[in-house]
């Protein structure tokens, strides 16, 4: 009868959408730290501990008021309850495990056995529970019984509590416990050596009058002090016998510190490679908008070249590990992932709508591209594809996979050749205003109805007469172009002027526009 | 003096559409391979080659070809061989209208170097054209539309003729917009040893013989004028 009721709550809660989202809102809130609330929530948790430590630190020598008292011993210790208990909530999904146990014994005709459910979510939640993180969480609770003395010393667990929220510690710890193995032998052979120590100036010091090392736990303190090198000189040993356990320990001491030291440093420089491509991870997901580039090669690095005179920053995916390495040698933004591959996306959580600004797919050959634009175009529709095409013949295939401008660079020298053996001049000015390899460029302004009254008079104005040329109105609606229009040529909100002309004389006109309530 | 043959040196993609481009421009298209496979496929796909190599010795040019009426195009597949042959060409003709295509800036700048007249950098304008379409597509179309469309609109070369109706006047003294529907450009001025400007530029040359002026506009409107400037 239980087991029954209890099923069907989990099957309730399981199909229950507000408690899924809420369940789903404090996971993210807790443990995704892609989710942006997270941060916020971090900083809060950061506020609160060190608030903790502050009252600790106040109330030794002042008298702190029963408002702040309350604060610190009710207020923050409740808010770490209920962050430990969402924690416990969240860490595992129980009705899912009972479900499942249910519908694995319906399947093998068995009769439902709670026990065996129930014991499998306990255990998944003591899994939690015994994880040194939620042991320190706990311990940062108990300042709430602070009648009992002696836990208000328990407020330094919050200390600990920083390695939840910052980063960069929980990195520093992950680094340190790859060498788990290294240091558990370090400090077995520093307590080994502390023993032997502590016996030997106990036994060779302690019958001695002049002495300090009266007793055992003198010898292990002095032990302790001289195997760290710190030598507070307190104790010293004043027979020949301590003097030469003295040198040896100094000596030993010196050992300890170099291991400890290298082992450090290795396990640093192991991950060294890892915590800087986690980084770069971090700062493309922080990235608002970006192009990226799929593949790099000498095109690629042209088209960056061009690209970077813009404000956009460019992002890379490069698989082959060599031309990642020139990617990054060049000090552009590189990952080194399979651009094709779903799991890439999935990984660095790019947002394709809010995220991207184009995807350029520059790989060597036609078939890694297609395969590419089939693999983001899965993943969303919107995201404007360029394409390189290598072969004439595989431009079907490219429109296919969904690529929406596709350039073939045969096709346009082809092209670029006709117009340089026939008009060598004519390919001069148009290829120097292509590359902006002078001041002289063509720009777009975007323009709105009814500004016909501002634009044209702001061009017959001293400053930009000749000096500005309109090449022509391109009509956003009907997609027309008007070649060299007329002073009474209406505008149309979107339409775009093509305008000729200095760099730094376009700006300054597009900026009298739109001071003047136009573009 | 209008260049009425061409020669292209190489086959692969590259001169395959310059082949395909620039055939209603000259009477008469040479194709060059530098080995027997490469001329095995230029034969097998339609086009008529002869074998060359990068010795010294071009006396086939010299006797086949008016060297004044010749534009070259060396489009080999490796940068160094054709900078070589672009080296090669210049040292034997001074004349020759040399267009040369390079794989890298770094090979643009030798190309240069090596003699020839124009160089097209193909990565480079492969790249343009990406940036310019992301960037700002408007404006590609546009000079997509100038260049490459056969009607409508059209950029136009105009060499002053010696009785040429400009001669003696200032381009400031021309409305090209209101009397021809045409923009100007650029110009190539005679008398300052050649050198380009745009017309945005301001400066209000003083139109001679020999001049070049660049003209953007309907290709009949580009017609007439050209009637027009032949007086």
């Amino acid at each position: 009868m239980l087991g029954k009721w209890i099923v069907e709550t989990s099957y309730f809660l399981q199909n229950y959408h507000p408690y899924r989202s809420v369940k789903n809102i404090i996971y993210n809130l807790l443990e995704n730290n892609h989710y942006h609330y997270k941060k916020i929530f971090d900083m809060v948790m950061i506020g609160l501990i060190f608030l903790s430590i502050f009252i600790l630190i106040r109330q030794v020598k002042h008298e702190l008021s029963p408002e702040w008292l309350f604060f610190n011993n009710y207020v923050i210790s409740l808010i770490f309850l209920v962050e430990y208990l969402f924690r416990l909530w969240v860490c595992s999904d129980t009705s899912k495990l009972i479900i499942e146990q249910y519908e694995h014994d319906l399947f093998l005709h068995r009769p439902f056995s709670l026990s065996r459910a129930l014991k499998l979510a306990f255990l998944k939640k003591f899994e939690f529970i015994r994880s040194p993180s939620a042991i320190i969480d706990l311990l940062a609770i108990l300042p709430f019984f602070h009648e009992l003395r002696m836990l208000r010393i328990f407020i330094l667990f919050r200390v600990l509590k920083l390695f939840r929220y910052a980063k960069s510690l929980r990195r520093l710890v992950s680094i340190l416990s790859s060498k788990k193995f290294e240091f558990v032998t370090l400090i077995i052979f520093t307590l080994t050596v502390i023993f032997i120590a502590s016996v030997l100036i106990y036994v060779m010091e302690a019958n001695n009058p002049k002495s300090p090392v009266n007793t055992l736990f003198d010898a292990v303190y002095w032990s302790v002090v001289t195997i760290f090198t710190v030598g507070y000189g307190d104790i010293i040993p004043v027979t020949s016998e301590g003097r030469i356990v003295a040198i040896v320990i100094i000596m030993l001491g010196i050992a300890v510190i170099s291991f400890a030291t290298s082992i450090v440093v290795s396990a640093f420089t192991e991950k060294l490679d890892e915590i800087k491509k986690e980084k770069w991870v971090d700062d493309v997901t922080r990235l608002k908008r970006f192009y990226l580039i799929c593949g790099f090669s000498p095109l690629s690095l042209e088209v960056i070249r061009r690209l970077s005179k813009g404000s956009i920053p460019i992002v890379i995916l490069e698989n082959d590990p060599i031309l990642y390495e020139q990617a990054k040698m060049h000090g552009f933004m590189a990952l080194e992932y399979n651009p094709s591959s779903m799991e890439t996306y999935t990984y660095l959580k790019i947002n394709f709508t809010h995220q991207i600004e184009a995807i350029l797919l520059l790989q060597d050959s036609d078939v890694e591209n297609v395969f590419t634009a089939l693999t983001i175009r899965e993943m969303t529709k919107h995201v404007p594809l360029y394409s390189i095409l290598h072969h004439l013949e595989h431009r079907r295939k490219l429109q296919m996979a969904g690529i929406d401008v596709i350039i073939n660079p045969h096709e346009l020298v082809g092209l670029m050749g006709k117009i340089l053996s026939s008009q060598p001049v004519a390919f001069e000015a148009i290829y120097a205003l292509r590359s902006e390899q002078t001041s002289i460029v063509i720009d777009e302004i975007v323009l709105t109805q009814g500004s016909e009254s501002i634009f044209y008079p702001l061009l017959k104005e001293k400053l930009f007469a000749r000096r500005l040329s309109v090449l022509g109105l391109y009509h956003h609606k009907n997609r027309e172009f008007r070649f060299n229009p007329k002073d009474n040529e209406m505008f149309r909100n979107g339409d775009v002027a093509i305008i000729l002309g200095d760099r730094i004389l376009i700006n300054e006109f597009k900026s009298i526009l739109l001071r003047r309530g136009i573009g | 003096m209008r260049r009425t043959h061409a020669l292209i040196f190489g086959y692969n993609e590259y001169s395959k559409q310059i082949l395909a481009q620039i055939g209603g421009n000259y009477r008469e298209i040479t194709l060059f391979v530098s080995n027997p496979e490469e001329m095995s496929v230029a034969i097998k796909e339609g086009w008529s080659a002869e074998l060359f190599d990068l010795s010294d010795d071009w006396s086939v040019i010299e006797e086949r070809f008016d060297i004044r009426l010749l534009t070259t195009f060396c489009a080999l597949a490796n940068d160094a061989e054709n900078v070589f042959l672009t080296i090669s060409l210049r040292s034997t003709f001074e004349s020759m209208l040399i267009i040369a295509l390079s794989q890298s800036h770094e090979s643009t700048l030798k190309m240069k170097s090596a003699g020839a007249d124009k160089v097209m950098p193909v990565l480079q304008i492969a790249a343009n054209m990406i940036g310019d379409m992301i960037t700002k597509p408007n404006v590609t179309h546009v000079i997509h539309d100038l260049l490459y469309e056969d009607e409508g609109l059209g950029v136009m070369e105009v060499k002053i003729d010696q009785h040429s109706p400009l001669i003696g006047k200032y381009l400031h003294d021309i409305d090209f917009g209101g009397d021809f529907d045409l923009i100007l450009l650029a110009m190539v001025d005679n008398e300052r040893e050649n050198s380009f400007s745009f017309a945005v530029q301001g400066y209000n040359h003083h139109i001679d013989k020999d001049d070049v002026l660049v003209l953007m506009g309907d290709k009949k409107k580009l017609a007439l004028f050209k009637q027009f400037e032949r007086g």
